[in-house]
């Protein structure tokens, strides 16, 4: 705040001093939060990743056991690579796909006038769908006899799939879904393209460029920025996949499998595996924290990557 | 013909994204047989007479035998005390960090910040622990306390109280106002549109969370309706596809009402926050 020093000596003695109290009342509600359930977790997490735990016994110190056993034990956590083999093919096919559909649904969105709004918000649709909604109604539309997607296929002559149960289509058809929710990254592309100035647009148009041109050279470059976002935070999102999973992959009860032949056994699917089922807290806490540096790395390297190719 | 091209693939796309819906709607009103059909029917018709047959039966059963009712019920709890909760510890917190001057709350400001970049996977097994350890597990408590406040939801009240001008304020200090008379009579109705955005964002968000419930409940009597409806799939009805439409429909309904009310402040809130928890 700016004042002057005459209006601030109008203020009743004593207001500084009670300023400092009311501050720290009003932040204390949330600091309290953030400490109880942020920062504790956090550190206790890393401390558990040291600890042989489950939730009910006292946990032991192990060092750095969890991490190597993880790493390099495959008889003793035989899934650890394929859940992070399932992991990155997963995020390097749905992150690529729901970006392509985000842009091309943004700039058509852009381009007409009439219904942009009415179409806008049916494209939007299945990002405000709970995941257990959006998990449920998939099950039945990939399902192998009388789904949709079979149904469909069938009437154009293509033979029908068992989607979630055939290993090498588990992936792509969890990535399809991702693309089907690709409305968030929709709405800030077409934030993205609204900022683009019309004049840059009608200057390459007078130059003579044809649309194609126009997309590559002008429209695409000014949008790296959002591209950039959106890349980075799709990819944390996918690398930390779970919920959809869950769902897709509930059987009998509470038992959850990782898909036919372990298929789509994502990391977090495995990690929580660890955590509630198999009562292997310390293991699960030190997935979280191979999982961090990871994405700390990934995210870094995609940083490098922009900038070297801005210099 | 440009023109036109665009417009059929837009009514292509829009198609993919609302037919799923379309036919979730359809399969939740018809008769157990009548799914079972090798041409598709977006309308709830007899299987053999092709007449109209919707029947709310599937409603019923999954509301009373699925317990998606009493999940319905508990959702409409948790985000009817979750949601307000949460947005006045927020909004406290950023009006101090905005414009109350006090020793550390730079500081202070920061380190909660660089909480936000630690993966909420990280903190789940933890989480949980913690609540267990004030004995909120399994409990009302549990699904709300552990998600009281967000730092990310502080950030941008905090962005948005900082935009506003400072003169109303000092002329209401001057005039011997408090600073909690200010933050409810000149900065919480000046804030409308960016507190209405993370309203909006939260009740989404914890309407439709899933892995929260899942792991901090086990009495069923405290599902919400995202893990009751995910219990359901488990269950052996879960190959019964009119009733788990019938429970996608009742979890996905209200959502769609908010959307369609508060399209433009969703859409344009997106566009700068990004959906968030």
């Amino acid at each position: 705040m700016t004042t002057g020093p005459g209006r601030r000596a109008r203020r009743r003695p004593g207001a500084r001093h009670r300023d400092h109290l009311i501050g720290w009342l009003l932040v204390a509600p949330a600091l309290a939060y953030f400490v109880i359930f942020l920062l504790y977790p956090a550190l206790s997490a890393l401390y558990y990743s040291f600890t042989d735990w489950n939730l009910r016994t006292e946990a032991s110190w192990v060092g750095l056991a969890n991490y190597a056993d993880l790493l390099f034990d495959d008889v003793k956590y035989p899934h650890f690579w394929k859940s992070v083999s399932v992991t990155l093919q997963y995020t390097l096919i749905a992150v690529p796909l729901t970006l392509v559909a985000a842009l091309a649904q943004a700039l058509l969105l852009n381009a007409v006038r009439r219904g942009a709004n009415l179409f806008r918000l049916l494209l939007f649709l299945p990002v405000v769908t709970a995941e257990a909604a959006v998990g449920a109604i998939w099950r039945w539309l990939y399902d192998p006899q009388y789904g949709l997607i079979n149904t469909l296929l069938g009437l154009v002559g293509i033979p029908g799939q068992n989607w979630l149960n055939t290993p090498e289509l588990v992936i792509p058809a969890l990535a399809f879904i991702a693309a089907w929710q690709c409305g968030i990254s929709m709405i800030i592309y077409l934030a993205g393209l609204k900022g683009i100035p019309g004049s840059i647009q009608e200057a390459a148009v007078i130059d003579g460029a044809g649309p194609w041109q126009r997309f590559w050279r002008v429209t695409f470059p000014m949008l790296r920025p959002t591209t950039f976002y959106l890349l980075v935070t799709g990819v944390i999102a996918a690398l930390q996949v779970f919920g959809l999973v869950y769902v897709i992959f509930s059987g009998n009860g509470r038992s959850v499998t990782g898909g036919p032949e372990q298929s789509g056994l994502t990391y977090v699917l495995h990690l929580y595996l660890f955590a509630f089922r198999y009562d292997a807290m310390g293991a699960a806490c030190a997935m979280s924290f191979i999982l961090l540096v990871f994405i700390m790395i990934v995210t870094a390297l995609q940083f490098r990557f922009v900038r070297q190719e801005a210099a | 013909m440009r023109r036109l091209s665009m417009y059929v693939t837009l009514v292509l796309l829009a198609a993919v994204s609302v037919v799923p819906f379309l036919w979730m709607l359809a399969t939740s009103f018809k008769h157990g047989p009548d799914i079972y059909t090798k041409t598709p029917n977006l309308l709830p018709l007899d299987k053999k007479t092709g007449e109209w047959a919707a029947t709310l039966d599937n409603y019923a059963y999954v509301l009373d035998v699925g317990g998606l009712g009493n999940a319905f019920v508990n959702s409409v709890w948790v985000c009817a005390i979750l949601v307000p909760a949460k947005l006045l510890i927020d909004a406290l917190a950023a009006y101090a960090f905005a414009r109350i001057p006090f020793p550390g709350r730079d500081k202070l400001f920061v380190i909660m910040l660089g909480g936000m970049m630690v993966p909420a996977i990280t903190l789940l097994v933890p989480r949980i622990h913690v609540t267990q350890s004030l004995g909120m597990f399994d409990s009302g408590w549990g699904l709300i306390v552990p998600n009281i406040a967000s730092v990310l939801d502080i950030f941008l009240l905090r962005q948005f109280f900082l935009s506003l001008p400072g003169e109303l304020e000092e002329a209401a200090l001057i005039d011997g106002a408090g600073r909690m008379q200010i933050f409810w009579r000149i900065v919480l109705p000046l804030s409308k549109p960016v507190l209405a955005v993370v309203t909006i964002t939260s009740f989404l968000f914890h309407w439709n969370d899933l892995v929260w419930p899942l792991l901090v409940t086990n009495d069923p009597e405290l599902y919400t309706l995202p893990l009751a409806l995910q219990q359901l799939v488990a269950s052996p009805d879960g190959g019964r596809a009119y009733y788990i439409m019938a429970g996608a429909t009742l979890a996905v309904l209200p959502v769609i009402a908010v959307l369609l009310v508060f399209q433009r402040r969703i859409l344009q809130g997106i566009a700068f926050t990004g959906l968030k928890g």
